[in-house]
């Protein structure tokens, strides 16, 4: 019985540390897992001061066994002040040496891929089924509302911008990607554009606009408020109504 | 009007010549979608007894007109706004078209005309009679105008500035008019103020410099004064009001950008480009650009993508793009750059007439054609020539010729140039929309004609001069009739081109310009080994509605052996046959290399030609230096030569084009090759895709290896250690980008022994939208995904149906349950994680129709109609109602035409109303010929009244309007109506008359007007004929007269015309048959109203004079109705059965 009390103090005191995200119990894991028992812990600093408490005696000293030296290796550990000299000294530093171990990464890029995708279908799948469960539908078959479940169409207010503007999580992509220059493919490199079609594009010209700002804005922060355009001028005041 | 064509400058078809205009608009109402303001035009009389100013004006609501602060009285009549009149039964659309012709002109400001007629006030004669300047003021207003003005304003929370509300001018050629009084024609000059008092929150966007703006009393809303001192015709002013983000140009200070609010990024973006647009045509044309700014704004809900005005223009807001997008930039920047040619051409340089129109657009589209190929290179030129070319070849040899400059003698119907069309060319109002479009199409690529004949360079010395001259015109005053050098005229044109060249265009111009159609081509060859001639044949089809004959010099090139080597043929009259020496001996020395046109030297295979010849390949004008259609016949080897190692990306495709016939192991390598050849042009290899799909199909049975195109794609676009799976996108070659876009939807075309698409090329399809990773790349894929989506759509073959069993879930198909799995999940993501103008969303669509179209899903309206509401994204809606409008013809559901047709009445925006009637006139439910259930006469008046008087507001939706009508009934009275029960027959195109052939054998002879047989529509009941009497022939034959005469009366002295339908009746002048039951009354009645006639008929000179006075009795009459009228604040409204008159309530006796 003591044993069990003991054992569930232990398991109890884990658990609570494990909660609280530790994995070594604290002092108050344990004094948690006692109040949570039913034990009143105001009483135990009472108990261990009592008089009559008993003292574990060394033990009588008995011949040592003569350990053979071949098979220490490097010294042990001393015991810490709170455990007495008597009792048997720490394991040798050697079996405390560990070597992690991990399961194989999986590093096959067909898997990854697989993996990749079927994930992300699920995961869209989902979605879309959830969406579609909470929301109103539309259906293909007249008889047949769940099987291929279609979000119903909702008008816009004002439709252009959903139409228009990047999702966020493709603003996120381009940051991504625009301070990481894709790099990974090599097979698929930019051959010279030979013809020059608007793939001149984006790349080039981002090029020569930066340049282009860069000399502009060594120019420009002088000239920042010379630029007269009329629809950045200040708002008149009115003037006093002219006869008409 | 008596205006003759020549050099000898322009005349004014007005009595007065206007030099400045004010336009300002005080309140702007978004709630109530309304306008209020003024215009004043300065004028100055150029005859002496100007006693009537005719302005055009439509819609506006016309409150107060003075003159030099004096009281005018005023006419409103628009003839337009119900072409033809209740009581008339006429249903044939030849009637309709001569009296919308009629109705345009008679308001037409190139002919003087106006829908508003101002009396001059008696007390300012003497001042007229000095020729001193008057000033008319006109007090107006605009009421929930529904075409010249358009109000977005979307429905939700907040104010107009938050919620994004905007309005703006648009409309199809001169519609100025319909949003403030003004002389709406393009040749007519004046200088303007413009004045536009908006909300705080709102900027206003108008034409010329801005002067200032300045807040109103209460500061809440300010005022924006704009000054335009170049002289601009009435139909380049425009406006656009709305909350937008500005944005100066970095580069150009004077041009400015605005956008929708959230929008400044995109448009940052997408404008990024324009100078390059800019400084490229001021090199070219070594000319500034005219004005001194420069605006562009992005609208939504836009009339058309782009609009030029003068100073700016109006650009549809779905043409802003993000960085990431690469489908959508090429076709911004030509917009942008179209926008700017029309600056120079078309807004600064004004024509003189609409027959002169072709040069305006004719070189605005020649010089955007110049940006083309210094920005897009010599292939994409060539290829979008040849598009341009191939497009209007075959709408003249459908409907029978365009015709860029017509002529028209004293408005005589007969010698009416265009008698094959079903709409007059006269007014560009009349003008069917895709007419219109191949139009300018036409006129381009003349242009490009006459730079060939001339030499580019003194083409851009013909536009320097004209743009040099208009500007020096341009910045005289106005006394010094400077002015009519910014009017541009074809004579005009023509003689600054033989003065630069010195060379005569003339027959080149006659070819093209003056006369319509097209050249047929049919050319084949022999190769005569004795001789080493080659014989050529040409032969030409001149026959065909929309060809003519073609006479002169034909460029054809011979790539032989030795080399490639030009000849010029003579086309004459009857030589058909051309010989054609050639340089090379027939078989020869193999290892040497062939040389090509463009000096490379080659080796090639030579061992599939014919040992015999040494010709290898043969093109009939290489150049596209005629307008023309080639169909030329060589064996399938020269056509594979031709597409290997020719050069020319228009001979390529022609190769492609022609391989399709030849479907042999040795074409499909020819078309492998050229798919893997990265130095191809990308879209010849993306022909060759489908060219292979298709030859693949036709040599199934023995055809080897896996499905076409597969391991190509494998190879080009899949990893190496695993080929099922893609690789990651990358897109920064656009080359390969839109190869591998292309290539799964070819592929889906594939088709096995049973027909159907083999289960392998579906999987791979599927297997590449289940790889598809964009997560690394710098490009959005939407459109990739869109056509993937096209791909599966492609793979559907028809269901095998078992007795017509309803479609169910059960028995569906399961590679067709993969594919609705992939449309479905793709379809919801896009509620989620929508893409770039909803590209998927569109291709979803679009499949869903394709599958219940092969019957594999129910076929049900009911998810597109829910799609084509208002408020999706406009190419979702145009995608959805193209799916209705196919539902309807496949399902013959009358009740879905008529929902399409409520659709073009109601809905909001101008461009699906237009795109309804498009899209119904190229898919029509019934044709003429067709027996349908939905052809009823119900169906009839409605299409008709929506042409008569539902779309008076946008000149593009009447025509649309007409086009269906067209289509669906044809020129004659539609087959579903009742008989008429008239024995008459009008043939109101010839403007004559005839009896029905059915009634009276003979053709009767009228004293006054030929009586023409035949064309004669509608069957009469036969009940006349039992009493054909001389009597009854008689009788009838002044019936003839008199409604012929009628019709004249009608179409020339429109404006003259009573202004209330009530005149009619009581003068008797106009009196349109009615068409009566019983047989006994038509009889009686008959010869009542031919008695009328009759002395009508002989006292007509007289009826002329007296004319006048009932007129004058008539506003007598008529101004206690209008004042009774304007008693009741809405009496006057927009509808044709009131406005007819609104008279002035201060016109004294």
């Amino acid at each position: 019985m003591l044993q069990s009390y003991v054992s569930e103090i232990g398991r109890s005191a884990k658990s609570y540390c494990e909660h609280t995200a530790r994995t070594q119990p604290t002092l108050s894991d344990i004094v948690v897992t006692l109040v949570e028992m039913g034990f009143n812990v105001e009483t135990l600093p009472a108990y261990a001061k009592r008089s009559q408490r008993m003292v574990i005696t060394a033990p009588p000293v008995t011949n040592q066994p003569v350990t053979p030296k071949a098979l220490t290796a490097g010294q042990n550990k001393p015991h810490p002040s709170h455990i007495p000299g008597h009792f048997p000294e720490f394991p040798d530093p050697h079996t405390y040496i560990k070597t992690p171990t991990y399961r194989e990464p999986v590093s096959d890029y067909q898997v990854l891929r697989e993996k990749a995708a079927s994930q992300r279908r699920d995961v869209e799948r989902a979605l879309t089924r959830f969406m579609a469960k909470t929301g109103e539908t539309q259906s293909l078959f007249k008889d047949d509302v769940s099987t291929f479940p279609l979000i119903a169409a909702r008008p816009f207010t004002v439709p252009y911008l959903t139409a228009l503007l990047p999702s966020e999580l493709e603003m996120q992509q381009m940051e991504e990607t625009d301070s990481s220059e894709q790099d990974d493919q090599t097979d698929t490199e930019n051959l010279p554009l030979h013809i020059t079609t608007d793939d001149s594009g984006p790349e080039k010209e981002n090029a020569s606009v930066l340049q282009q700002n860069t000399s502009l804005s060594g120019s420009r922060n002088g000239e920042e408020n010379m630029i007269d355009n009329p629809y950045l001028r200040p708002v008149k005041k009115p003037k006093i109504r002219r006869k008409k | 009007m008596n205006r003759k064509k020549g050099d000898k400058g322009f005349e004014s078809p007005r009595p007065y010549k206007l030099t400045h205009q004010v336009v300002c608009i005080n309140n702007i109402n978004f709630q109530r979608r309304s306008v209020v303001g003024y215009v004043e035009l300065t004028i100055f009389p150029t005859v002496a007894n100007l006693n009537r100013i005719k302005l055009n004006s439509k819609q506006c609501r016309i409150y107060r007109v003075r003159v030099n602060d004096l009281e005018a009285a005023f006419i409103y009549n628009d003839p337009t706004l119900e072409v033809c009149h209740h009581e008339s039964k006429q249903r044939n659309l030849n009637y309709f078209s001569n009296a919308y012709a009629a109705a345009v002109s008679a308001v037409d400001p190139d002919a003087g005309n106006g829908e508003l007629c101002i009396k001059v006030p008696s007390e300012l004669w003497k001042h007229v009679d000095e020729l001193k300047v008057l000033k008319v003021h006109i007090n107006f207003s605009l009421d929930q105008p529904k075409g010249g003005l358009h109000f977005v304003v979307p429905n939700m929370e907040g104010s107009m500035a938050e919620r994004g509300a905007h309005v703006f001018s648009c409309g199809y050629q001169n519609s100025t008019r319909f949003w403030f009084p003004c002389v709406d024609s393009y040749s007519e000059l004046c200088t303007w103020k413009l004045e536009y008092t908006v909300d705080a929150a709102m900027v206003a966007v108008s034409n010329g410099d801005l002067v200032e703006t300045v807040y109103t009393h209460d500061m809440r809303k300010k005022t924006f004064h704009y000054m335009l001192t170049i002289p601009t015709a009435a139909s380049n002013i425009s406006l656009a009001i709305g909350p937008f983000e500005i944005l100066v140009d970095p580069y150009m200070h004077e041009v400015t950008h605005f956008c929708l609010p959230q929008l400044l990024p995109l448009l940052k973006h997408t404008t990024s480009y324009l100078h390059e647009v800019f400084e490229f045509y001021e090199e070219i044309l070594t000319c500034r650009y005219p004005y001194s700014c420069f605006k562009t704004v992005f609208i939504d809900e836009a009339y058309v993508e782009v609009a030029a005005y003068a100073s700016m223009s109006i650009f549809s807001t779905n043409l802003l793009h993000s960085a990431m997008i690469i489908d959508e930039t090429p076709l911004t920047r030509r917009c942008l750059a179209q926008a700017l040619a029309q600056q120079f051409f078309g807004c600064f340089i004004s024509r003189m007439s609409w027959s002169d129109e072709w040069v305006l657009k004719g070189i605005s589209g020649y010089i955007y054609g110049l940006w083309m190929k210094k920005t897009f290179g010599v292939n994409e030129y060539r290829h979008w020539i040849k598009q341009e070319l191939d497009q209007i070849v075959a709408y003249e040899l459908k409907t029978g010729g365009v015709l860029l400059h017509p002529i028209f003698g004293g408005g005589k119907e007969k010698d009416n140039p265009a008698s094959h069309l079903h709409f007059s060319i006269k007014h560009p109002h009349t003008l069917s929309w895709e007419y219109y479009t191949m139009f300018q199409c036409k006129a381009h690529l003349v242009m490009r004609l006459i730079e060939n004949r001339i030499s580019m360079e003194f083409m851009l010395q013909v536009f320097n001069k004209l743009l040099s001259l208009a500007s020096t015109a341009s910045s005289q005053k106005f006394q010094s009739h400077m002015w009519s050098q910014m009017l541009v005229s074809t004579s005009g044109f023509l003689k600054s081109i033989s003065n630069v060249s010195g060379k005569d265009i003339q027959p080149l111009i006659k070819q093209w310009v003056d006369q319509s159609g097209v050249v047929k081509f049919y050319g084949s060859f022999a190769f005569n080994r004795k001789r080493n001639v080659l014989e050529l044949e040409i032969k030409q089809d001149y026959t065909s509605p929309g060809t003519q004959k073609y006479v002169g010099p034909l460029k054809v090139t011979v790539q032989e052996l030795d080399g490639s080597f030009n000849h010029t043929l003579q086309i004459e009259e009857n030589s058909l046959k051309h010989d054609i020496p050639c340089h090379s001996k027939s078989r020869r020395n193999k290892k040497k290399k062939i040389p090509l046109m463009n000096g490379e030297e080659v080796d090639m295979d030579l061992s599939a030609m014919d040992a015999d010849s040494p010709l290898l390949w043969i093109r009939i004008d290489p150049d596209m230096s005629v307008l023309r259609k080639v169909e030329f016949e060589q064996s399938d080897f020269m056509w594979q030569y031709q597409l290997r190692y020719e050069r020319d990306v228009v001979a390529q495709e022609e190769a492609i084009l022609a391989l399709e016939k030849f479907p042999t192991p040795a074409s499909r390598l020819a078309l492998t090759d050229i798919l893997e050849q990265e130095q191809c042009f990308y879209r010849v290899r993306m022909l060759a895709c489908f060219c292979l799909a298709k030859i693949a199909n036709s040599m199934v049975s023995t055809w080897t290896g896996p499905p076409a195109m597969k391991s190509l794609f494998t190879r080009m676009f899949c990893c190496k250690t695993c080929p099922n799976i893609v690789k990651t996108n990358n897109f920064m070659n656009f080359q390969s980008y839109f190869l591998q876009k292309t290539m799964p939807v070819a592929m889906a075309l594939l088709r096995d022994v049973h027909n159907l698409c083999p289960k392998e090329v579906l999987m791979f399809i599927l297997d590449l939208i289940k790889y598809n990773d964009n997560r690394k790349n710098k490009f959005s894929d939407n459109y990739y995904r869109a056509e993937l989506i096209d791909a599966l759509a492609n793979s559907v073959t028809p269901a095998v149906s078992v007795n017509n069993e309803v479609r169910t879930l059960d028995n569906l198909n399961p590679d067709v349950r993969l594919i609705l799995e992939e449309i479905t999940r793709f379809l919801n993501m896009e509620k989620l994680l929508p893409s770039y103008r909803h590209t998927i969303t569109v291709s979803c669509l679009k499949a869903i129709r394709v599958l219940q179209k092969n019957g594999h899903v129910p076929s049900d309206p009911a998810l597109f109609k829910s799609y084509a509401e208002y408020g999706h994204f406009v190419d979702v809606r145009i995608a959805a109602l193209e799916a209705v409008v196919d539902y309807t013809k496949v399902d013959r559901s009358y009740e879905e035409l008529q929902w399409l047709l409520t659709m073009v009445h109601n809905d909001p925006v101008p461009y699906i109303r237009h795109k309804i009637l498009d899209m119904l006139t190229k898919n029509p439910p019934f044709t003429k010929n067709m027996e349908s259930p939905l052809c009823n006469e119900a169906l009839v008046d409605q299409l008709w009244k929506l042409m008569n008087s539902g779309t008076s507001h946008d000149w593009r939706l009447r025509c649309g309007a007409v086009d269906l009508y067209f289509t669906l009934f044809g020129l004659s009275r539609p087959s579903c109506l009742p008989l008429p029960e008239l024995g008459l027959v009008l043939n109101l195109k010839e403007k004559k008359a005839v009896l029905n052939p059915t009634i009276i054998p003979e053709s009767v002879v009228n004293p006054q007007e030929p009586v023409a047989s035949a064309n004669n529509h509608g069957q009469s009941v036969g009940f006349q004929s039992t009493f054909s009497n001389p009597q009854e022939e008689e009788e009838i034959d002044m019936d003839t007269v008199h409604d012929s005469q009628a019709f004249i009366y009608h179409h020339l002295n429109m404006l003259e015309r009573p202004s209330t339908p009530g005149k009619e009746q009581s003068s008797g002048e106009i009196t349109m048959h009615p068409v009566v039951a019983a047989p006994l009354s038509v009889f009686s009645k008959e010869s009542n109203s031919s008695k009328h006639s009759d002395h009508h008929h002989h006292h007509h000179h007289e009826h002329k004079k007296k004319k006048k006075k009932h007129k004058h009795k008539h506003k007598h009459k008529h101004k206690h109705d209008s004042k009774e009228k304007e008693k009741d604040p809405f009496s006057f409204s927009n509808s044709p059965a009131s406005a007819r008159s609104i008279r002035s309530p201060s016109l004294s006796d």
